[in-house]
C-alpha cells in the first residue's frame, strides 16, 4: 500500500485540500482590492476600500476596544491561571478530581451556551443590583473565563518538564518564599508565561460568539462589527478588514514558525 | 496524639492554605462566572416564560413541551425540524470530515520529518482566523453569480440565477471547513505511531487495499478517530455562526433556536431548554470519548 502510486494520489489529494483551506481566505483577500462593489466579478486593483476603512471611525473604535479587550483580559487571565498551575503542580499528589473538572469546563463548553449563560446572569445581576451593565467590562470577566484554562494548562506542563529537585535547591539555600518566586521560579517559566499570553490574546481577539452575547451596544469589537456588517449586506469594506486581521493571522504563523525553528 | 501526627497535621493544614491560595482566586472567578451563571441558565430552562421573555415561577416543564413543539397555536413541527436538523448536520460533517482527514493525515505522517510540522501549521492556520471571516470567505465563493455557483447551476444542481448560498449545502460545507483540523491532528497523531508492518503483512497475504485499510489502518487510528470524532460532532451540534451567515432561515440549527430565544423571540426558558439539551449532549459525548478511550488502550489524556 505504501508503493508510489498510492502516494503520488495521496499528494494530489493534499493539494486539493490545500486550496479548499485556503480558497475562502484568497477570495477575501484578493477582492478587498477590486475596484468595483461585487465579490462575483473583477474590476481593476484599487485601494478605496481600504481608504474608507481608515476613514470609518466605527471601525477605528472596534479596533481598539479589540485590543484593549485582548490585553486587559490576557493580563488577568495569566496572572490567575498561572496561580492555578503552580497550585495544581505543587500540589499534583493529591486528589484534584473537582479542580480540574472546574478547569476543563470553559474549555468543553459550547461557545453558545457559555455566552448565553453569562448574558443571562449578567443581566439578573444588573437588574438587582446596578452592577455590570453590558459592555467592556462584561466581556473582560467573561473572555478571562475562558483564557484561565489555557494559561493554568501551559504553566502546569512548563513546571511538569522542570527538574523537581530544583524546587528543594532552593529551598536549601535559604531562600524565603518571595526570594523563590522572583528568582527561580518567574524567571524558569517565563517562556511558559509569555506564551500563555499570546495564546490567550489570540483567543480573545479570534472570539466571536461569548462577544457577541456579553458586549454592550458601545463595546463591539471587530468581529462583531465585521458580523453587523455581513447581516447588513455584503460590503467589499468588509473584505478589507478581513484581510487585515488574515495578515495578521499570517504574521504571528510566520513568526511562530521562525521563533520554532531557532529553537530547535 | 503524639508529637510525630502534631507536626504532621500541621504541615497538612499548611500545605492545603497554600493550594487555595494559589488556585482560590482562579476558581472562584470560574466558578462565579461560569459554574453559576449556567446553574442559572438551567432553572431557567424549568421556569414559565413570562412578559418580554423574563423567566418566572411557577417552576414548570413547558419549556421542553415548546421545544417538543407543543405551543400557543397547538403542536407545529418547526423545533423537531431544527432539533433533526442539528443532528443530521453534525454527522454529515463529521463524515465528509472523516473521508478529507484520512488521506491527509496519511499524506503527512508520510513526509519528511522536518516537512511534517510545516504542513500541520498549513493544516492548522487558516483555523486562527476568526469563524465569522471565514464563514464570510465562503459567503464570497458561494453566492450567486460566482464561478462556483454558475457552474453548479451549468451542471443542473441548482436552479439557474441561485448561489450555493444560502442553503443547507453551504452550511455542511462551512462546517467541514471549520472543523477539518479537529480531525486532522488527532488522526495525524494516530499515524504517526503506526505500525506499518501490519499493512505489510495483509499486503503479503493478498487483502485487496480497502481489505488492508480495515484490518490493517483503522483500528490502529481508532483511537485518533474517536477523539477526532467527538471534538468535531459534539461542537457542530451547538454551532451558531456558520448556520447563521451560511443557511437562510430554514437552515437554521439549535444554536439558532436558542440564541433567537434570547433575542427577538424572547422566550428565555425555550432558549435555556435548548442550551441544556446542548450540555447534555456535551457531556454525553466527552463521557464517551473517555469509556473508549480506556478501552482502546489510551488514557484519560486523549480527552483533548
Amino acid at each position: 500500500m505504501h508503493n508510489t502510486s498510492f502516494k503520488k494520489g495521496l499528494a494530489i489529494f493534499w493539494w486539493l485540500t490545500l486550496v479548499f483551506l485556503y480558497a475562502p481566505l484568497l477570495v477575501v483577500m484578493v477582492f478587498s482590492f477590486n475596484a468595483i462593489n461585487t465579490s462575483a466579478r473583477w474590476g481593476g486593483f484599487s485601494l478605496r476600500w481600504y481608504e474608507r476603512l481608515f476613514n470609518n471611525d466605527v471601525v477605528i473604535g472596534a479596533i481598539g476596544h479589540t485590543l484593549l479587550l485582548a490585553v486587559i483580559s490576557s493580563i488577568i487571565a495569566v496572572i490567575l491561571g498561572a496561580m492555578i498551575g503552580y497550585g495544581l503542580y505543587k500540589h499534583r499528589a493529591r486528589k484534584l478530581g473537582l479542580l480540574i473538572i472546574l478547569i476543563y469546563l470553559p474549555i468543553v463548553m459550547p461557545d453558545i451556551v457559555f455566552g448565553i449563560a453569562d448574558m443571562a446572569f449578567f443581566v439578573q445581576i444588573n437588574r438587582l443590583t446596578g452592577l455590570l451593565s453590558p459592555g467592556l467590562s462584561t466581556m473582560v470577566i467573561a473572555h478571562v473565563t475562558f483564557q484561565i484554562p489555557f494559561v493554568a494548562l501551559i504553566v502546569y506542563s512548563r513546571f511538569v518538564g522542570l527538574d523537581a529537585t530544583l524546587f528543594d535547591a532552593a529551598k536549601d539555600l535559604y531562600a524565603s518564599p518571595w526570594q523563590r518566586v522572583a528568582h527561580f521560579i518567574l524567571p524558569t517559566i517565563k517562556p511558559a508565561l509569555l506564551s500563555a499570553f499570546f495564546l490567550s490574546f489570540t483567543l480573545s481577539v479570534d472570539d466571536f460568539v461569548i462577544s457577541f452575547f456579553t458586549a454592550g451596544p458601545e463595546s463591539a469589537t471587530l468581529p462583531i462589527y465585521i458580523w453587523g456588517a455581513i447581516r447588513r449586506g455584503i460590503s467589499p469594506e468588509i473584505n478589507a478588514i478581513a484581510t487585515l486581521m488574515i495578515a495578521s493571522v499570517a504574521l504571528v504563523a510566520v513568526l511562530s514558525l521562525l521563533f520554532n525553528r531557532r529553537r530547535a | 496524639m503524639n508529637q510525630v501526627d502534631v507536626v504532621w497535621r500541621r504541615r497538612r493544614r499548611r500545605e492545603t492554605r497554600h493550594l487555595l491560595m494559589s488556585v482560590l482566586p482562579g476558581a472562584l472567578w470560574i466558578f462565579i462566572f461560569l459554574v453559576l451563571p449556567s446553574a442559572y441558565l438551567m432553572s431557567v430552562a424549568f421556569m414559565t416564560n413570562g412578559g418580554f421573555g423574563q423567566p418566572q415561577l411557577p417552576l414548570t416543564l413547558d419549556a421542553f413541551r415548546n421545544l417538543a413543539g407543543f405551543g400557543f397555536l397547538g403542536w407545529s413541527p418547526g423545533n423537531l425540524y431544527t432539533l433533526w436538523r442539528s443532528v443530521f448536520q453534525s454527522v454529515i460533517s463529521l463524515g465528509l470530515v472523516v473521508l478529507v482527514a484520512y488521506p491527509v493525515a496519511w499524506y503527512i505522517s508520510m513526509c519528511r520529518p522536518r516537512l511534517r510540522a510545516i504542513m500541520l501549521l498549513a493544516v492548522v492556520v487558516p483555523s486562527w482566523t476568526n469563524q465569522v471571516i471565514r464563514a464570510f470567505g465562503w459567503m464570497n465563493l458561494l453566492s450567486p453569480g460566482t464561478t462556483l455557483s454558475d457552474l453548479a447551476a451549468r451542471l443542473g444542481l441548482i436552479a439557474p440565477n441561485m448561489g450555493l448560498f444560502p442553503s443547507d449545502f453551504a452550511v455542511t460545507l462551512g462546517l467541514v471547513y471549520n472543523f477539518l483540523p479537529f480531525m486532522v491532528l488527532p488522526l495525524y497523531a494516530a499515524f504517526e505511531k503506526l505500525d506499518h508492518a501490519q499493512i505489510e503483512a495483509a499486503r503479503d497475504l493478498y487483502a485487496s487495499p480497502l481489505r488492508t485499510f480495515f484490518v490493517a489502518v483503522l483500528p490502529q487510528t481508532l483511537p485518533g478517530l474517536l477523539a477526532g470524532s467527538v471534538l468535531v460532532a459534539i461542537p457542530a451540534f451547538g454551532m451558531y455562526v456558520i448556520p447563521e451567515l451560511l443557511g437562510g432561515g430554514r437552515s437554521q440549527m439549535l444554536g439558532n433556536l436558542v440564541a433567537s430565544q434570547f433575542g427577538d423571540a424572547a422566550n428565555w426558558p425555550l432558549g435555556a431548554a435548548g442550551a441544556l439539551l446542548m450540555l447534555l449532549a456535551t457531556f454525553v459525548g466527552l463521557l464517551v470519548l473517555r469509556r473508549m478511550g480506556r478501552r482502546l488502550g489510551g488514557g484519560s489524556e486523549m480527552v483533548i
